[in-house]
Formats: C-alpha cells, sequence, structure tokens
C-alpha cells in the first residue's frame, strides 16, 4: 500500500507542475496574442480577457488536489492496518494482484425476471398504465427473489 | 452525474428567467423544509450506528438501551426516518400544488419538482433496500460478513442520497 501511496504522490507532483507550466505557457501565449494587438492586427478595443487559461488551470490543479486525496488517504490507511500488497514487492507476479471478486451466482433467472418486469413497467407508463400493475408486480416479485436467491432452500444459513 | 444534470437545469432556467423566481420563491416553507432536512440527516446518522452494529456482526439488540442495538434496530430507525421525510415532501408538494406551483404551471416548477422528485425516488428506493436488507439479517441464523457488506453497500447508498439532498437544500431553499 505504500507504493500506491507514493504513486499516487507522484502523480499530485505531475499535475503540479503540469499546472505551472500550463498557466505560464497560456499567459505566454496570450500575451503574444497582446502584441499582434499593439500592432494593429487585432481589433482596436476588443477585451483582451485574462492572460490566464481559468478551465484548464482549474481543472489540472484539482486533479493535482484529488491526487493528494488518495495518496493522503493510501498513507493513512497503510499507517493504521499496515499490510504489504503485491505492488509493493519486487517479486511479485501479476496475478497475486488479483482482487478479491466476492461472490458471484454461477446462473440465475432473477435478473432475466427482473429486466423483463422492469421493461413492462415502463413500457406501461408509456403505452397503457394497466400494463405498469403487471410491471410493478413482476419487478417486486423478481428483485426479492434475487436478493433471497442464496438466503432461502439449499442455501439457507 | 445524473443529479448534477438537474442541478444544471436549475441553474440554467434561474439564469434565463429570474423574475420567474422572484414570483415563485417566497411560496416555498423553508421551516419545514429545515425540519424535514434535520430528519433525513439524522436518518444517515442512525443508518451509520447500524453499520457500526453490523460491523461487530451484530444483528439484533441485547436490550432497550440504543447502545445495545443491533443493526436491524438502527435500521429500523432509518427506515422510519426516511419515510417520514418523503411524506414530509409529499405534504410539501400538496401544499405547493395548492399555491398553484405544479409540474406544468411553468419552467420553475419544473426544475422544483424535477430535482426535488428525483431525490425522493432515490430516497424511497433506499427505503426498499433497507427493508430487504433488515428480511436478510432475519433470513440467516448467523449475521456473517455477506450480510454485513450488503449493509455497508445500502449505508453508502443512503449516505449519497442525503448529501444530494443538503445540496438541493442550500440551493433550492437557501440561496433560491
Amino acid at each position: 500500500m505504500n507504493t500506491n501511496a507514493k504513486l499516487f504522490w507522484i502523480l499530485c507532483g505531475f499535475f503540479v507542475l503540469a499546472d505551472i507550466a500550463y498557466t505560464v505557457w497560456s499567459i505566454v501565449v496570450h500575451n503574444a496574442g497582446y502584441l499582434t494587438q499593439l500592432a494593429g492586427v487585432q481589433a482596436p478595443g476588443t477585451d483582451p480577457g485574462s492572460p490566464v487559461e481559468w478551465a484548464g488551470t482549474l481543472a489540472i490543479g484539482l486533479s493535482a488536489i484529488m491526487s493528494a486525496f488518495i495518496a493522503f488517504y493510501l498513507g493513512r490507511s497503510h499507517r493504521s492496518v499496515g499490510g504489504e500488497l503485491p505492488e509493493d514487492r519486487l517479486d511479485a507476479n501479476i496475478d497475486d494482484g488479483d482482487a478479491e471478486q466476492g461472490f458471484f451466482s454461477p446462473w440465475s433467472w432473477w435478473p432475466v425476471m427482473l429486466a423483463a418486469g422492469g421493461a413492462l413497467l415502463f413500457m406501461g407508463i408509456a403505452i397503457g398504465i394497466w400494463l405498469a400493475f403487471i410491471g410493478v408486480a413482476v419487478t417486486a416479485i423478481s428483485l426479492v427473489g434475487w436478493v433471497y436467491e442464496y438466503y432461502r432452500g439449499n442455501f439457507a444459513r | 452525474m445524473f443529479f448534477a444534470g438537474l442541478f444544471a437545469i436549475y441553474f440554467t432556467l434561474r439564469s434565463t428567467s429570474p423574475e420567474l423566481w422572484a414570483a415563485e420563491t417566497p411560496k416555498l416553507n423553508v421551516p419545514y423544509a429545515l425540519t424535514n432536512t434535520i430528519i433525513l440527516v439524522a436518518s444517515s446518522f442512525t443508518a451509520q450506528f447500524g453499520v457500526f452494529a453490523a460491523e461487530r456482526l451484530q444483528a439484533k439488540r441485547t436490550g432497550w438501551n440504543p447502545v445495545k442495538w443491533g443493526m436491524v434496530e438502527w435500521f429500523f430507525a432509518s427506515y422510519a426516518l426516511g419515510a417520514i421525510f418523503v411524506t414530509g415532501q409529499v405534504f410539501e408538494y400538496a401544499n405547493l400544488v395548492s399555491e398553484n406551483v405544479s409540474l406544468a404551471s411553468n419552467s420553475y416548477g419544473s426544475a422544483f419538482y424535477l430535482t426535488t422528485g428525483f431525490h425522493a425516488l432515490h430516497v424511497t428506493g433506499g427505503l426498499i433496500a433497507m427493508l430487504l436488507i433488515i428480511g436478510r439479517a432475519y433470513s440467516v441464523k448467523n449475521f456473517g460478513h455477506k450480510e454485513a457488506t450488503s449493509t455497508i453497500v445500502v449505508s453508502y447508498y443512503w449516505h449519497f442520497v442525503d448529501v444530494v439532498w443538503i445540496g438541493l437544500f442550500l440551493v433550492i431553499y437557501v440561496l433560491k
């Protein structure tokens, strides 16, 4: 986790440098335009505008701040929880970093039922409200069926 | 992203027709909405205490004292507070419609009901999710990590919906 934190601190530093470069560059380019105005190319009396391009300056600056958030959070988590991730080891393999995928049903009809219920519900709202009532019933049954699929029958714990 | 779009609708209409806002916003009952907001924020706190209980893998209470409550009791409390919030919204809508602010009355009405209405739908979805989580706690003999995880996931959703409402409340009722 230490490596992850460091990576995000590096990313934060990169965004700070990029922001400085972007801001300076936009001022330079703007002033170049200002010089053409002095030479009479730009229409006289038009507002030259702000020398800083605020949209990009803010976006890159916020990217730096958000990288710092994640880096700070990872550093704090590392200090309180500890633990060595594969990213911290030089001899780790790619598949050592496989995340815990959680539990997924090998197959289930409930998502298909739920999709059909939702389709009926919204089709009913669009073309005839009587259909929506059937859709609500199918949706409710399949939602409960899906949520409790592994909580009853063979799988009851 | 979805709510950002709704906020953008609200801000755009506000900037193009300020006179409509001047005419319609005095009809809002701000103390009433503030009370409702406090109820919703309180439900986030009770939901978080439910998460703490779930992380102790404690589904049910060991006494009437809230310190001894389990996840189920805290989520029932959150459900009650959330349900009071939605009921309060319904009464507020009824009052506003009686003052001729409706979805079809003008662009202020459209923006108001779209933003708060979609939020209320999300709250209702969260209420249903809480009931399903409470049901899971009752359907197992041993409340385990799988049930605790689903509790935490629903609480994340609930906190998100709560934060969106704080934004909506500040924009619609405070800034106007």
